[in-house]
């Protein structure tokens, strides 16, 4: 019995007058992961900045839970839906602890006060996402690995439905996306939450999403389970690139590790 | 460790306070007429009023004094307000040619008043150089739209300054006589000549601003993420945006309005305040700014008056001095990745 969380009917998005992609039809229930692929420019970032109310859709509709989108206030859709977006914030003199607090800003007071109940739910994030002893640091001298997981757990104390999250692994080495997008893993199920992530790295697409979305040329070029997803040489067409490149870069079918 | 921050927090308050309180000590006691500790008392003390120190203290030094603190206070926030808006660590209301286009409209609208022999009042004031602080922003806003990089930015407002300010000095060499003196000393920057009904008027309107200000600190916290994150929490962005930009003109053009153009003081002392409470969490920074601005220009004004005493210095030359090179190091030291 688990309830649908995100769900998009014939879904256009692009900027302006300009349509990326569009005819897009997805549904995501809680605790499952939804990975977008596809080559640059396929339309990844614009649909997720789309599911974040950044940008307006061009055509179609988009359900958060059994309500609309575009009529949730701002407050609401903050309770329910959380980002982790591309590109690395650099505030000043920020403490990565001030920097997950900052997620309870839906439910704080006018002058953003934080609660007990707030700070125990901050406490929570940070040791869900093995950042507590951080919380002093200041956020703009931690690692690269680390500020993904503080960014995370920012995310968490938002206490979402729905996590958006934008390309990321793309600063990380190897070790450090597979340790994020199993980190990812887990709380998606204990927390029941929905998350619709894109990715660059195929072999990760292989193992940590229940469905895979691949975008291409304007559409949804095609929809499933990983193991629906690669099969036979898809991928290869899917990126437009020569068999033997294919294989030099990938490796031969199998776990990559 | 949290603990260690509310103390470092406290303790920076109590020290701001207790500057506050001895420079506003010092600058009743120090001025051109010597007078004793005794008579100042006696002066502040309702009744015995007509004594020569009475109406000194009552009359000069207590709303000149009160101005420094009010002003200063204001035009600091002000500089923090924008730079949040424009997340730019060296803008400000003076180096963005805010404080020069408020002077512009004050400028005229005095030489108009003049020359048709009306009174403007206080408030009338505060309108003209609101209308002069909103011309420059949105001259700057629509640079800021076409240039990248916090440089440019600076440099387009300077230019903004320069141009209102060539604009003024033409007009005030062209004005009638009597009354120029007053309004050249007022051009240059100075907390003399504020009487009780101005002081009034501009803490009714900073009072007010400020509240607005501590309403928003919220959002400025958030946003200190970025535009992006801020609006995935819930900030409505342009509603934010519209409130840092009334809230800073209306700031500075109050300051302006009373004082002429005071330089430096809306980058310096957010800048200082930062450094010395270690965080810059909105909640902490606003009154922060607003105590040290009171106290930057309280000491600034003391040295105006007294350093060359008789001859007064314009207060902007002073904030400059100490101002400039705060800006200088702060360019020295920033971190080329907390541009955003």
């Amino acid at each position: 019995m688990s309830t649908c969380v995100l769900k998009t009917e014939n879904l256009s998005i692009g900027y302006g007058s300009r349509c990326v992609a569009e005819g897009i039809s997805l549904q995501l229930e809680e605790g499952r992961i939804l990975c977008l692929i596809g080559p640059n420019g396929s339309g990844k970032s614009t649909l997720l900045r789309t599911l974040m109310r950044q940008i307006p859709p061009l055509k179609g509709s988009i359900f958060l839970g059994d309500r609309k989108l575009d009529r949730i206030p701002e407050q609401e859709l903050a309770r329910c839906s959380a980002a982790v977006l591309t590109g690395r914030p650099t505030p000043e003199l920020m403490t990565c602890g001030e920097l997950v607090a900052m997620g309870r800003y839906p439910y704080t007071g006018r002058l953003g006060i934080l609660s007990e109940e707030d700070r125990a739910v901050v406490r929570s994030s940070m040791e869900m996402t093995e950042t507590a002893f951080l919380r002093d640091e200041d956020f703009t001298r931690i690692s690269d690995g680390q500020r993904q997981r503080v960014l995370l757990a920012r995310a968490i104390c938002q206490q979402p439905k729905l996590l958006l999250l934008d390309e990321p692994t793309s600063f990380l080495d190897i070790r450090h996306k597979l340790e994020f997008l199993l980190l990812l893993r887990k709380l998606a199920e204990t927390q029941n939450i929905a998350v619709v992530l894109s990715l660059h790295e195929l072999d990760l697409a292989k193992i940590i999403p229940d469905r895979i979305l691949c975008l291409k040329n304007g559409h949804v070029d095609r929809e499933g389970k990983p193991e629906e997803i690669f099969r036979d040489d898809y991928i290869r067409r899917l990126f437009d690139v020569e068999e033997k490149t294919y294989i030099a870069v990938y490796g031969e079918a199998g776990a990559p590790f | 460790m949290t603990d260690q921050r509310n103390r470092r927090t406290g303790a920076c308050f109590a020290l701001l306070a207790v500057l506050l309180l001895g420079l506003g000590v010092l600058n009743l006691l120090v001025g051109s007429s010597r007078l004793g500790v005794q008579e100042i008392l006696s002066a502040l003390l309702p009744g015995q009023g007509g004594s020569m120190a009475a109406s000194i203290v009552r009359s000069i030094r207590l709303p000149r004094l009160l101005a420094a603190a009010l002003l200063g206070g204001a035009l600091s926030v002000s500089g923090f307000l924008l730079q949040t808006f424009f997340g730019n660590p060296i803008a400000g209301p003076f180096v963005l040619g805010i404080s020069s286009g408020a002077k512009l409209t004050v400028a005229l609208s005095m030489i108009f008043c003049l020359s048709h022999r009306i009174a403007i009042s206080s408030a009338g004031m505060i309108g003209a150089a609101f209308c002069g602080a909103m011309l420059s922003m949105s001259f700057v806003l629509l640079a800021s739209r076409r240039l990248r990089g916090m440089g440019m930015l600076i440099v387009c407002g300077v230019m903004i300054g320069y141009i209102c300010s060539a604009v003024t000095e033409i007009a005030v060499t062209f004005a009638d006589d009597s009354n120029i003196v007053n309004l050249h000393n007022w051009s240059q920057g100075s907390f003399s000549g504020i009487d009780w009904e101005d002081l009034g008027v501009a803490a009714l309107t900073v009072a007010a601003a400020m509240a607005f200000t501590v309403l928003i600190a919220k959002p400025m916290d958030a946003y200190r993420l970025g535009e992006s994150y801020a609006q995935s929490m819930g900030v409505n962005i342009r509603r934010f945006r519209a409130a840092l930009i009334l809230l800073s003109s209306i700031l500075s053009a109050c300051v302006t309005a009373f004082a002429g153009p005071i330089s430096f003081v809306g980058i310096a002392v957010p800048q200082l305040m930062k450094r010395l409470f270690r965080t810059a969490k909105p909640l902490v920074m606003i009154p922060a700014c607003f105590l040290g601005g009171s106290v930057f220009c309280l000491f600034c004004d003391l040295l105006a008056r007294f350093l060359f005493a008789p001859t007064e210095l314009s207060i902007s030359s002073v904030t400059a001095v100490f101002g400039a090179p705060v800006v200088i190091w702060v360019l020295l030291t920033h971190r080329k990745g907390a541009e955003r």
